[in-house]
């Protein structure tokens, strides 16, 4: 009830709600792709109009090959971190691992160009400890930077025993299932988790309830991706990004802006600084 | 004497007077008897018998009523539906085509987004529409009435038309039971929806020579096996085997009957900035619609119609999904995909042949891999696909109706007969 004392109280909490609406959580995107085919269609201009319109303020972008997201990070320095995949063309996804030339690649793109990160790259169990994964490692340790990994459970941990200060964005977190990525996250305290492509977390607005507990455990761990793994995915960031705001609103405000923009923000926001 | 049968005799024929050349190239890659292991003929059974058995959709309380059939032909091919009176749903789903248009896309009062669906066996689909922005044959049937490109009109010029035209009327109300004058626009529609989804659930494709042999398969009936071609058992054997097809083109309507992303672009008319969204759109327009099986107008008092609807839940995948077509008289219906882009079947082949795997998501599709066919491999598979055809494409049918005029009696409902 609102007597004439509490007016402005009540008034303030029946409001709460609209300004919050009025003012969309801004987005950091951690989970973009700017592949050949998304480049060769939708020129940096158009790209980066589509993350704004978004309101995306920063994406964490990698390409197939590189030179896709050098122009989109000379587009919008800004909004882009700019990360090193592993991939020269889509076929060396299930090879690179093994392959020197990726090797030799890799390392002069970290010469010539800035990065947040090397990744997303996809790699599983054993693999993670083969000849061009195991340099990775040590070059995002060179370079200070994130790995973003596609990995399994086994896939992490061999990260970090090959290096237990890395950091390690784990895309999708894994596919597991929340109990497991708090035990990871318990486990590895420079673990972030992205959100990409799942919808398990979330339907129609609300919160599955053992991913609330992960969030309410870990709110500075988890961020939100779109996947834009195809050219047409790019349309879909603006979706994506309400459809996040729309599930946040099932959180803590002061959560639901960690993970929908402050965690990357925190974690990548001085990499890049001119 | 069937077609495919006339040809196997000439076949024969031939086969016979070329013998020695035959056995002399064939014999070391092509033994006389292609043999399927247990598990491929397994597979063979389950895409059959065939016709299905059909029961009368409980959403709609005039399915399979021979009322509702008629009335729902008469409508199906009126062009006065429409506001401009110039388009009826004949005007795309054309019989001779297989109930489809032999065109990418088509134009009613302004050009479509996506390829025209066959008609053929709707009655045994569970969504409507390439994206399923239906659950009900008769709300999908409402939908390119109003459809500002397609029919362009609306409940109110519908429903004056129904009342205004006497016969129109009087078969309206022979149907239902009720005259339309004493129902509201929007009912009106509804029932227009459901005597067209009446009249198309009549629509079913023949036996095919894939039947003749499944069959046969499943009789064990060697000699009748042997008459269907070895070009085709061998596309068949790719089907259900290496090529994985038969995962998502299931059971003897040969889909699955939901949506999947091939890897075909979404991008509309290849504009970047246009993109058709498929499945994703199309559960939006689901939910949002109040003729969805949940709202007022599904007759099924048990709700038990609506059960599937309740459980669909957008997922990001959705994004560029679509559904996965029957097969039967698949060599009928092209051009193929969502937007009509490959023209042939052996493009469509050739696209899950060479398949990008750029487009497709590393844990989404994660059956579809690139087939690397030979082309002699390809050459068959399409082979089998044309052997899901019926012997000719259906014949034409239009606004010639035999019925003479419609005389209201009491005995009306009494004559109507159930003809599922
Ligand atoms: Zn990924």
């Amino acid at each position: 009830m609102c007597g004439f004392r509490e007016i402005i109280l009540c008034g303030l909490m029946v409001l709460a709600p609209i300004a919050r609406a009025a003012d969309p959580l801004p987005i950091f995107d951690a989970h973009v792709h700017y592949s050949q085919e998304a480049w060769e269609r939708m020129p940096p201009k158009e790209a980066i109009a589509l993350l704004r319109k978004a309101g995306v303020t920063r994406a964490l972008v990698s390409s197939t090959n590189d030179d896709g997201n050098q122009k989109l990070f000379a587009e919008a320095p800004d909004l882009i971190l700019p990360s090193l995949r592993t991939y020269r063309t889509r076929s060396d996804m299930g090879t690179w691992f093994r392959d020197e030339g990726v090797a030799t690649y890799l390392q002069e793109r970290l010469k010539k160009y800035r990065y947040a990160a090397i990744g997303e790259f996809h790699v599983y169990g054993a693999d993670v400890d083969a000849p061009v994964a195991r340099l990775v490692v040590q070059l995002a340790k060179q370079y200070k930077l994130f790995l973003h990994a596609h990995t399994d459970v086994d896939g992490v941990e061999r990260i970090f025993r090959q290096d237990p200060a890395a950091r390690v964005l784990w895309a999708h977190s894994g596919f597991e299932r929340p109990e497991k990525v708090r035990e990871m996250l318990r486990k590895h305290k420079s673990l972030w988790s992205d959100l990409a492509f799942r919808n398990d977390h979330a339907a129609s607005g609300k919160l599955d309830a053992d991913w609330r507990a992960a969030f309410m455990e870990f709110p500075d761990r988890f961020m939100v991706g779109t996947d834009t793994y195809t050219a047409e995915r790019w349309h879909y960031v603006v979706e994506h990004a309400n459809w996040s705001r729309g599930w946040m609103t099932d959180l803590p405000r002061d959560v639901a802006e960690r993970i929908a923009y402050k965690n990357g923000n925190a974690v990548f926001g001085s990499m890049l600084k001119p | 004497m069937t077609k495919w049968k006339k040809n196997l005799l000439v076949g024969a024929v031939v086969a016979g007077a070329l013998a020695p050349w035959l056995t002399g190239v064939t014999e070391a890659n092509e033994p006389g008897i292609i043999e399927f292991n247990p598990a491929e003929v397994s597979r063979i059974l389950s895409h059959g018998p065939w016709p299905m058995n059909w029961s009368p959709d409980p959403s709609n309380r005039v399915s399979g009523s021979t009322h509702a059939v008629d009335l729902g032909e008469r409508l199906f091919f009126d062009e006065k539906l429409s506001v401009k009176e110039n388009v009826s749903c004949g005007t795309c789903h054309v019989a001779e085509y297989n109930w489809t248009d032999g065109v990418k896309r088509n134009q009613g009062q302004a050009m479509v987004d996506r390829n025209t669906p066959t008609l053929m066996n709707m009655r045994h689909h569970r969504w409507f529409a390439l994206d399923g922005a239906a659950d009900s044959l008769w709300a999908q049937s409402m939908r390119p009435i109003v459809d500002p490109r397609e029919l362009a009109s609306n409940a109110t010029h519908v429903a004056q038309y129904v009342r205004k035209d006497a016969d129109l009327s009087c078969r309206y109300e022979k149907t239902f039971g009720v005259s339309p004058a004493k129902q509201d626009d929007e009912t009106v529609l509804v029932g227009v929806g459901k005597v067209m989804a009446a009249f198309q659930e009549t629509l079913v494709t023949e036996f095919t020579p894939f039947d003749q042999f499944r069959d046969a398969l499943a009789r064990g009936d060697k000699a009748a096996a042997a008459l269907y071609p070895r070009d085709a058992k061998r596309g068949l054997q790719i089907f259900v085997g290496k090529g994985n097809c038969s995962t998502c083109h299931t059971g003897p309507m040969f889909t699955n009957g939901e949506f999947h992303d091939v890897g075909v672009s979404h991008f509309i008319d290849g504009d970047s900035k246009k993109v058709d969204g498929g499945r994703h759109d199309g559960i939006k327009k689901l939910m949002a619609s109040k003729f969805n099986l949940l709202g007022p107008y599904n007759d099924d008092t048990t709700r038990a119609t609506a059960i599937k609807t309740t459980h669909v839940k957008p997922e990001h995948r959705n994004f560029g999904e679509f559904k996965v077509p029957s097969l039967r008289n698949v060599g009928y219906t092209g051009p193929y995909m969502h937007s009509g882009e490959m023209l042939t079947l052996d493009q469509v082949v050739r696209h899950y042949s060479d398949l990008n795997v750029d487009r497709l998501h590393a844990d989404g599709e994660s059956l579809l891999k690139p087939l690397k066919l030979t082309q002699r491999e390809s050459a068959d598979l399409v082979a089998f696909l044309q052997s899901l055809n019926m012997d000719r494409a259906p014949p034409w049918r239009g606004k010639e109706y035999a019925n003479p005029p419609c005389v209201l009696n009491a005995r009306a409902a009494a004559d109507d007969t159930y003809a599922p």
